[in-house]
């Protein structure tokens, strides 16, 4: 036991460099596993995340007022704890015209042990802010309210009656998200509840956590029965909670998910790789051992301790450098909050578990070959070897370079080693040259908006203004280039009883200018395009026909054509204005879409008309959602940083190993006469040819993965195929011209060491 | 022994007992230690054949002592010795007659005859081992690797013998 | 051909620590099978020391191996204290060589990646010594082999000689009942080989049983036995005599032709 711990500390002291690569490939593998599975997490099934983060209840009921409740907890079987009960009423909340529904929810300034709101901004309620209040987060997003927002509240006689401050925001798994489920929740002190509600017409909520959560039915069963049928106004169980929140936003969570897995492939070879190399390397030390009594079982462990404990300090300094990131990253990607995002403990247990083995396995099974052998293999003395294979004899006679002719031809005499370090370096080659395209993508978006749909910079609606008197000030508005008059008729869709937004932008002969990716726009009356998304959501394609109802009339488009719009979740039916009123549909009032020049300001523009219409035109800006992937961009960048760093390592491995083999055609070459700069030249050749060949393989497969899958993602999100950008080429260039740098200069430091030994020495050697 | 004798006596005359302490002196416990009666045999013959001459020198408590001195004759001799080549390798060795020749009398076994040598070559080289150790660096050494080597040489030769002849 | 010559020691001296009887070694090469030892009968009693001597290629460092457990042999025996050790797996093996067998090769094998006293106390560890014993008993060997300044070092920063010295110390470190040297002056120069010698005859004189293989006559000389191997079997097994003190009229007569000025 002394003799390994001894002999493990001299290791990590002698190989300090190696140690702190598998440590450094370790630990940025943890922390993009875990980041990306908490964005999978948050993105595909918030609600886990959610529950476990705010403690929720696994059963709410809403119960007449009054209710006695105390018997739930008495008399029900099976329930563990209790949340409320709160007295509620209902409201609505008027925001741009509209009425938005809400429930208030009274509670005090302490947030409760279960059923606790995950507070995302703001604080919680206070009896020093008495008007102050805590919007749901989705609720809050609907109602474009932050932090500070004045928020006017109605009863439900519809009569302004409270006046109130938004104090927090924050999450919940009480309910689904707004609007999927309304009304939306906003906790407030009881003296705001009943400023709405003087009159009582309240009722109460009670959150229940069960013993058995699968079995939500009997305890459903008991609690009627124990609190009678009338009392019991409406009941909502956790099953359906996060049947709701189910897929909002999966595109994110799904690419850096993929992304994670890749990245695990690639660490996985890359450790492989590097303790694999790091026990073929010491080889003879590990003979050694033996002759002094180790058995090659202790070889063994002795070498699986060092690397696991490697793989532990990886692990750990994994978790701290994901627990230090996610907040300031999970919590600005949209669609996915940060509450959503949290990794349950049996997932984070299974990603550090399987990284740890992966460790383990991978010194393993070389260390037990490694023990295995009979130690006088180790401790023979290997002559110097005489032959000159022909290829090296060719090159001497050759007028080639021959340290480069040797070095090519080192690299390709082990193949199984060859192959590793191809692959080590060609999958994470692969997985840069696809994120570089997502940045380039990124960046088409973020400069071209129209690309992707986005023309108009500036949405207008006229409120109380004449269409004559704001025409003439959009007219004389600066930076404007054109203007479309559009209206958004929300329409049912036949035999479905979900809606999509349907838009009538411009005219048939003067149609607004979408990106339109396949077919035409529409130039006649019914006609009209639509995304990718709605044509799956009705299951027809371009060409072919179909029934919209507006308001009672049935209007029949022929699709002529498929447009990429990231708006109202990627279904949209977009037609000329004209066709409406042929129909005879009641049309509503128009909006006013702005295209901006090249290089105008939205919001110069906007404050512009703001002012000369004295507040009265609502002027918006259109939100590119490459704005808000911002974060993205840290993202990628930092996993290709992790891939470098496993592709760093593998080269690494990959010079090391290859020196010990090549040192045998290198002792006759120097013998030979070739110069130390010669041989640093062959080793670096080595190590380059490898190189090269797997950042060809990588950027080609790369490559062609990459339109592909951008697409598929874009189509997840409703856009449908058409907005994938290939990577610049001086970008692509760059990143080939550091890998292959990288490659040599790994093999440049320990070829230094050989290259100067005098020819005897090598000799000796 | 000649030349040796002469060699001494061309730095300056001795007589014969300082010529044998000279000769322990330079060559050391490995070199055989001359017979006195040898030397005197030696110098007598010398004078006669005119190399060295010779006159008494009359002491007081001991007998008189006879001290010799190189003649030009004898200058010459030396000169000439200095000069010449020393015999090469050995040819005619004692040892490979034997082992070449044996099997001409009858029934010898040829390892045993290179056993019995390689054994005393061994310890022979023993020997010398532990005398080189216990010897200064200077002419008495360099007699003494010298044989090492020799012996050495030997033994190699012996392997040779061995593979080709048993 | 004649079979070995009975061993130096007469019966009834030493125990026996080592013994082979009939051991042979054949590997599987391109060409076929060779065999590298064939048949070897070996007998070393406590305290001797013994050289193994033959010309390159006889099999004598393949005859060491099998006896330290390097490797197996393809038949015979091999007994060491009294315990059939041939069928050993390798751990067995492993576990005898910490306390029985110390081994000393032609290329040092330091471990590289370990200072001079690390290399030296890490035998000692092994041989279940407790910290503080290994460091002094590493300090002790040290000093002894004039190494004392060089514990920090690492064994590349040291000369070939010091290096086996390291080596010697090592394989000494648990007072091994057998000492197993293979070519331990190959790779050096005339004063390295010098002071290794040295070393082995003195932890000899201290009743250290030493077999040791080398194709140099001298370095076997130091033996009190020399065991000649020929083609993978004994060809003469000689008690060398004791040399005394004073050794002049031993040496006089020990005098080879060859040393006897021309005259």
């Amino acid at each position: 036991m002394q003799a390994t711990l001894r002999w493990i500390r001299a290791d990590l002291r002698a190989r300090r460099g190696q140690a702190v690569a598998v440590v450094a490939v370790v630990a940025g593998v943890v922390t993009a596993l875990l980041l990306s599975a908490a964005l999978l997490q948050g993105a595909t099934n918030p609600w886990q995340g959610l529950f476990s983060a705010t403690r929720g209840a696994h059963i709410w009921l809403r119960l007449a007022p009054g209710t006695e409740t105390g018997v739930l907890r008495s008399a029900v079987h099976g329930v563990t704890a209790m949340a409320g009960p709160y007295q509620a009423a209902s409201a609505s909340v008027v925001r741009d015209d509209a009425k938005q529904p809400a429930e208030l929810r009274a509670m005090g300034p302490h947030l409760p042990a279960i059923g606790r709101p995950l507070l995302e901004s703001g604080h919680w309620l206070s009896w020093a802010r008495p008007g102050g209040v805590v919007l749901e987060s989705t609720y809050a997003q609907a109602l474009h309210a932050r932090v500070g927002s004045v928020l006017d509240l109605d009863n439900l006689d519809g009569i302004a009656v409270a006046r109130v401050r938004v104090a927090g925001i924050a999450e919940t798994s009480d309910q689904g998200f707004y609007p999927d489920q309304a009304p939306g929740l906003i906790w407030v002190l009881p003296g705001v509840l009943h400023q709405v509600e003087p009159r009582g017409d309240t009722y109460e909520v009670v959150g229940l956590q069960i013993a058995s959560p699968a079995g939500t039915a009997p305890v459903i069963q008991q609690a009627v029965t124990q609190l009678g049928t009338s009392a019991v106004e409406d009941v909502s169980t956790w099953q359906q909670v996060k049947q709701s929140m189910a897929r909002r936003d999966p595109l994110l969570g799904l690419v850096l998910a993929l992304f994670g897995l890749v990245a695990l492939g690639a660490a996985v070879l890359a450790i492989i790789n590097a303790t694999g190399g790091r026990v073929l390397v010491q080889r003879a030390d590990l003979g050694m051992l033996q002759t002094l009594g180790f058995t090659p079982g202790q070889v063994m462990t002795m070498l699986v301790a060092e690397h696991g404990a490697l793989g532990v300090a990886g692990l750990a300094a994994g978790l701290v450098a994901a627990r230090l990131l996610a907040p300031g990253l999970l919590g600005q990607v949209p669609g996915v909050s940060a509450g959503a995002a949290t990794l349950p403990l049996g997932w984070s247990l299974l990603i550090l578990g399987g990284i740890e083995v992966a460790v383990l396995l991978a010194t393993a099974v070389p260390g037990w070959r490694a023990a295995r052998v009979w130690p006088v293999a180790a401790v023979r003395p290997v002559p110097p070897q005489g032959h000159l294979s022909r290829l090296a004899r060719a090159a001497m006679a050759s007028r080639l370079p021959p340290a480069i002719v040797l070095g090519t031809r080192a690299a390709f005499v082990r193949r199984l080693p060859a192959l590793l370090t191809i692959g080590g370096l060609a999958v994470p080659m692969i997985m840069i040259t696809i994120g570089l395209g997502f940045w380039s993508t990124l960046d088409e978006v973020q400069h071209n908006p129209a690309d992707i749909g986005l023309a108009a910079g500036l949405t207008v609606n006229r409120g109380t203004m004449s269409d004559a008197q704001s025409s003439q000030l959009i007219s004389r508005a600066p930076g404007v280039a054109a203007v479309y008059r559009s209206v958004q008729v929300t329409a049912l869709l036949p035999g479905e009883s979900t809606t999509v937004t349907t838009l009538g932008e411009g005219t048939s002969a003067h149609p607004y200018p979408f990106r339109v990716v396949q077919g035409r726009l529409y130039r006649a009356p019914e006609e009209a395009v639509a995304t990718q998304g709605l044509l799956d959501v009705l299951g027809v394609h371009v060409g072919e026909l179909v029934q919209m109802p507006f308001g009672g009339v049935l209007v029949t488009f022929r699709i002529v054509g498929r447009i990429i719009d990231p708006q109202y979740d990627g279904q949209v039916l977009a037609y000329g204005r004209d066709t409406l009123a042929d129909e005879g549909a009641a049309a509503p009032p128009f909006a006013y879409s702005l295209i901006l020049r090249n290089g105008a300001s939205p919001a110069v523009t906007q404050e512009w008309l703001q002012r000369h219409s004295g507040g009265r035109l609502q002027v918006t800006q259109t939100v590119n959602p490459a704005d808000q992937l911002g974060v993205v961009r840290y993202m990628i960048a930092g996993v290709i940083l992790v891939l470098a760093l496993i592709g760093l390592t593998n080269l690494m491995t990959a010079s090391l190993v290859g020196i010990r083999d090549h040192l045998r055609d290198v002792r006759v070459l120097r013998a030979m006469g070739l110069t130390p700069a010669q041989v640093i030249a062959s080793l670096v050749a080595r190590t380059s040819v490898l190189a090269l060949v797997a950042v060809a393989i990588g950027v080609s497969l790369g490559l062609a993965a990459c339109t592909g899958l951008i697409n598929l993602a874009a189509r997840l999100y409703g856009l449908g195929a058409g907005i994938g950008a290939l990577p610049g080429g001086l970008t692509l260039a760059i990143a080939i011209i550091i890998a292959v740098l990288m490659a040599g200069l790994t093999a440049v430091v320990p070829a230094r060491a050989y290259g100067q030994v005098p020819a005897a020495g090598v000799l000796g050697a | 022994m000649r030349m040796p004798l002469l060699a001494l006596l061309a730095k300056e005359p001795a007589h014969g007992y300082e010529l044998k302490i000279l000769l322990e002196q330079i060559f050391g416990e490995a070199y055989p230690s001359p017979n006195i009666g040898q030397i005197y045999v030696t110098l007598q013959r010398l004078e006669r054949d005119g190399l060295v001459r010779s006159q008494d020198v009359v002491q007081r408590t001991r007998p008189n002592k006879r001290v010799y001195e190189l003649t030009d004759a004898g200058r010459e001799a030396l000169a000439a010795w200095v000069d010449r080549p020393s015999e090469g390798p050995r040819i005619r060795d004692d040892f490979f007659m034997k082992l070449a020749l044996s099997p001409l009398a009858g029934d010898t076994d040829r390892l045993a005859l290179i056993n019995r040598q390689r054994r005393d070559y061994l310890n022979q080289i023993r020997g010398l081992t532990t005398l080189a150790a216990q010897t200064g660096p200077g002419i008495a050494r360099l007699l003494i690797e010298g044989a090492l080597l020799h012996l050495q040489a030997d033994l190699d030769w012996l392997e040779r013998c061995q593979e080709e002849l048993v | 051909m004649t079979g070995p010559s009975p061993p130096a020691s007469a019966p009834g001296g030493p125990a026996v620590l080592l013994r082979a009887s009939n051991v042979t070694k054949t590997f599987r090469a391109d060409g076929g099978p060779v065999s590298a030892v064939r048949g070897v009968d070996l007998t070393l009693r406590a305290g001797e020391f013994a050289a193994i001597m033959g010309p390159s290629g006889s099999g004598k460092s393949t005859l060491l191996h099998l006896l330290g457990g390097l490797e197996r042999p393809t038949s015979g025996e091999i007994w060491l204290d009294g315990r059939r050790v041939d069928g050993l797996s390798q751990a067995k093996w492993a576990v005898l060589r910490r306390r029985h067998i110390g081994f000393v090769f032609q290329f040092f094998n330091l471990v590289s990646n370990m200072t001079v006293a690390d290399n030296v106390e890490l035998a000692a560890l092994m041989g279940g010594a407790s910290k503080r014993q290994a460091a002094e008993r590493c300090a002790e060997l040290l000093a002894e082999l004039g190494l004392s300044d060089k514990a920090g070092a690492a064994p590349a920063r040291l000369s070939g000689g010091e290096q086996q010295r390291v080596a010697l110390a090592r394989a000494l470190a648990n007072r091994p009942s057998l000492l197993l040297a293979d070519e331990p002056t190959g790779n050096l120069d005339s004063s390295g080989s010098q002071s290794v010698l040295r070393l082995l005859t003195r932890a000899h004189a201290e009743g250290q049983a030493i077999l040791l293989v080398t194709h140099d006559a001298r370095v076997a000389s130091a033996a009190e036995r020399v065991i000649s191997l020929f083609d993978g079997m004994v060809a003469d097994d000689a008690a060398l005599r004791a040399p005394h003190r004073p050794a002049a009229a031993r040496a006089a007569k020990a005098v080879p032709a060859v040393l006897r000025l021309h005259g």
